[in-house]
């Protein structure tokens, strides 16, 4: 189950903090690479909540966050509309796209499952790629940014736009943290543990998941519409499905159900994807080795790993301290959740 | 209350379930009895619609269910226990019994509010906890306790959902002495409306509580009557060969 323990908010604010000093102090490419680490820290809190606390391996969480941005585009470039009411429509419709996309793969486990959405997720590649509409392979330009000028902030100030993509992330985390402590994600968390039990205590499985990951699209279609702002230029590579790959792999570096851990995790590739290239061509080499290290490390991710390393500590203490206690009452048997900060997904 | 007609189940050549009819009345508590292999486990998965019988059908309290899906049966007041734990490892104790829980007070597929908070379902947790002897375990993880108190768990969520008719296949396999005892004693607390199927093996257990016992051999009925009759029986004692005289 997930509980959002003192050290996941104190993780969480020391990033917001980080990133907002980043924001105010770095130069203009550092604020770029700032923007791009919120934005994909979205992406990957969006497939945390269905991977981590569903069991849903999607890979087609990049073509979604595409599909949004192709969504804004299309209404503000194309139609014109308002880019907060387009923002607002990117959401709603990536949400519904996923949640069609939820009910089908639902059905589908496993290996099956990770195919059917990589499917769809070719599926709108090549729409996007075919669509001369959508400008083909040459993708779109003329994205207009949201206009706050009213409250005065300038979004074509990078700073500013890092800002509001940050206030972004931070809705997000707390959207998805509603919802795994909500009866919704409460079932989800469940159907991941036994879907079969889950099914005989009466859980409508195949709802249940559908929902969450239309909620999870929502986030997308958000995360989507900021990245169509921020290089205010999408091409259907942006669907591409190493995209998904990508998220998938910082979810996991990050520490798989942890909805923190990825977040951590997106800015540890993107800062090392730009250092390490500074050197060297090969730094997808570097993030495998990477990846293989905490994989075989148990497989927790750097976050993941932290929190179990601190809560294994907790335990020992907790268990010196009763030990008097323990040697009377033997039968009592204890548990490492006293200490309240293991990994709980 | 649970009414089964003409029920038949193959796998390839193995008939599993041949023919077999029941009729249970409200609060009425029947023993499964028979070998093993006999096809006790598939008949129960069979009503609960985890297995789709070839041919037959299933009523709940007057309703047909044979077509209705797993949740939907479930929903529908009719839940049941393994045979094999079937849990879920990598939470609380007091955690799986809430989502059981939340189920049956409607609010699993809250949106918003923790339905692990519920005035209702933690109710129903503690209930449910002290009904099956879990009170002291709430907060431990599934994978962490012992066998017995998984047995334990596996009735409780069953029971957690508030059912109208409930299952329960070989609840005291595996376990020692003083668990079927308290087992029983559970079976003694529980509700008379709630009308109950156990397979057991238990032979003192199965006479006790059972109103009405059913002999399942080879996937066919071969016997229905009180524990009476099933003591006089002598067909019975031949397929059991001698375990009666525990009894
Ligand atoms: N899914 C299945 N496919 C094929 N054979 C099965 C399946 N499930 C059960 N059987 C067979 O059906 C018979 C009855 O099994 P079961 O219902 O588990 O017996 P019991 O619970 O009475 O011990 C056994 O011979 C078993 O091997
Ligand atoms: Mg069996």
């Amino acid at each position: 189950m997930f509980y959002q323990t003192p050290l996941r908010t104190a993780v969480l604010l020391l990033f917001t903090l980080a990133c907002i000093y980043a924001a105010f102090t770095a130069e203009y490419f550092g604020v770029e690479i700032l923007t791009e680490i919120i934005i994909l820290a979205m992406i990957v809190l969006a497939l945390d909540l269905v991977a981590g606390f569903g069991g849903m391996v999607s890979l087609c969480h990049g073509a979604l966050a595409g599909v949004g941005a192709y969504i804004f585009a299309i209404f503000t470039a194309k139609l014109g509309l308002h880019p907060l009411l387009a923002m607002g429509i990117a959401a709603l419709i990536t949400g519904a796209v996923s949640w069609v996309i939820g009910t089908i793969c639902s059905k589908t486990h496993g290996i099956y499952f990770i195919m059917a959405t990589l499917a769809f997720g070719q599926m709108a590649y090549s729409f996007v790629f075919e669509s001369s509409y959508l400008g083909g392979d040459n993708g779109m330009a003329g994205i207009p940014r949201l206009d706050l000028s009213m409250i005065g902030i300038d979004l074509f100030d990078s700073k500013q736009f890092a800002l509001l993509c940050l206030a972004c992330l931070l809705v997000a985390y707390l959207f998805a943290w509603r919802i795994l402590t909500s009866g919704l994600g409460r079932s989800l968390v469940g159907i991941m543990h036994n879907e079969k039990r889950s099914r005989a205590l009466g859980q409508n499985v195949v709802q249940i998941k559908a929902q969450v990951f239309a909620l999870s699209g929502l986030i997308l279609g958000l995360a989507g519409s900021l990245s169509a702002q921020h290089i205010m230029f999408i091409s259907p590579n942006l669907l591409s499905w190493t995209h998904s790959g990508e998220a998938l792999v910082i979810v996991i570096l990050g520490g798989l159900g942890t909805l923190i851990g990825p977040i951590i995790g997106a800015a540890a590739f993107v800062l090392l994807k730009h250092e390490v290239s500074n050197y060297t061509d090969h730094w997808h080499l570097i993030v495998g080795i990477i990846l293989i290290i905490v994989v075989m490390a148990g497989a927790r991710g750097i976050y993941g790993e932290i929190e179990h390393r601190i809560a294994k500590r907790c335990a020992k203490r907790v268990q010196k301290e009763q030990a008097p206690k323990q040697a009377k009452e033997k039968t009592k048997e204890h548990s490492l959740s006293h200490a309240g900060l293991k990994k709980e997904h | 209350m649970l009414e089964v007609s003409d029920l038949c189940k193959r796998f390839g050549a193995l008939e599993v379930t041949k023919n077999v009819s029941m009729r249970l009345e409200k609060g009425e508590r029947r023993v499964i009895l028979g070998p093993n292999g006999a096809g006790k486990t598939t008949l129960f998965n069979q009503l609960v619609g985890e297995i789709i019988p070839d041919s037959g059908s299933i009523k709940v309290n007057g309703q047909e269910v044979g077509d209705w899906s797993v949740e939907k049966r479930a929903r529908f007041g009719l839940s049941r226990s393994y045979q094999q734990n079937t849990l879920f490892d990598g939470i609380t104790i007091g955690e799986s019994l809430g989502l059981a829980a939340a189920v049956s007070t409607s609010k699993s597929m809250w949106f918003w509010k923790d339905s692990l908070q519920d005035a209702d379902v933690k109710a129903i947790v503690r209930d449910t906890a002290e009904q099956v002897g879990l009170e002291d375990n709430l907060g431990a993880r599934v994978s962490d306790v012992s066998y017995g108190i998984r047995r334990q768990l596996e009735v409780g969520l069953a029971l957690a959902t508030r059912p109208s008719v409930l299952l329960m296949d070989e609840p005291t396999s595996g376990v020692g002495p003083e668990m079927i005892g308290a087992f029983h004693r559970l079976l003694g607390r529980l509700s008379r409306e709630l009308t109950i199927v156990i397979i057991e093996h238990d032979m003192d257990l199965a006479f006790d509580v059972a109103d009405s016992m059913t002999v399942l051999n080879y996937g066919e009925v071969v016997f229905e009557g009180t524990p009476g009759e099933a003591r006089e029986s002598e067909m019975l004692q031949q397929i059991y060969l001698g375990a009666w005289d525990d009894a």
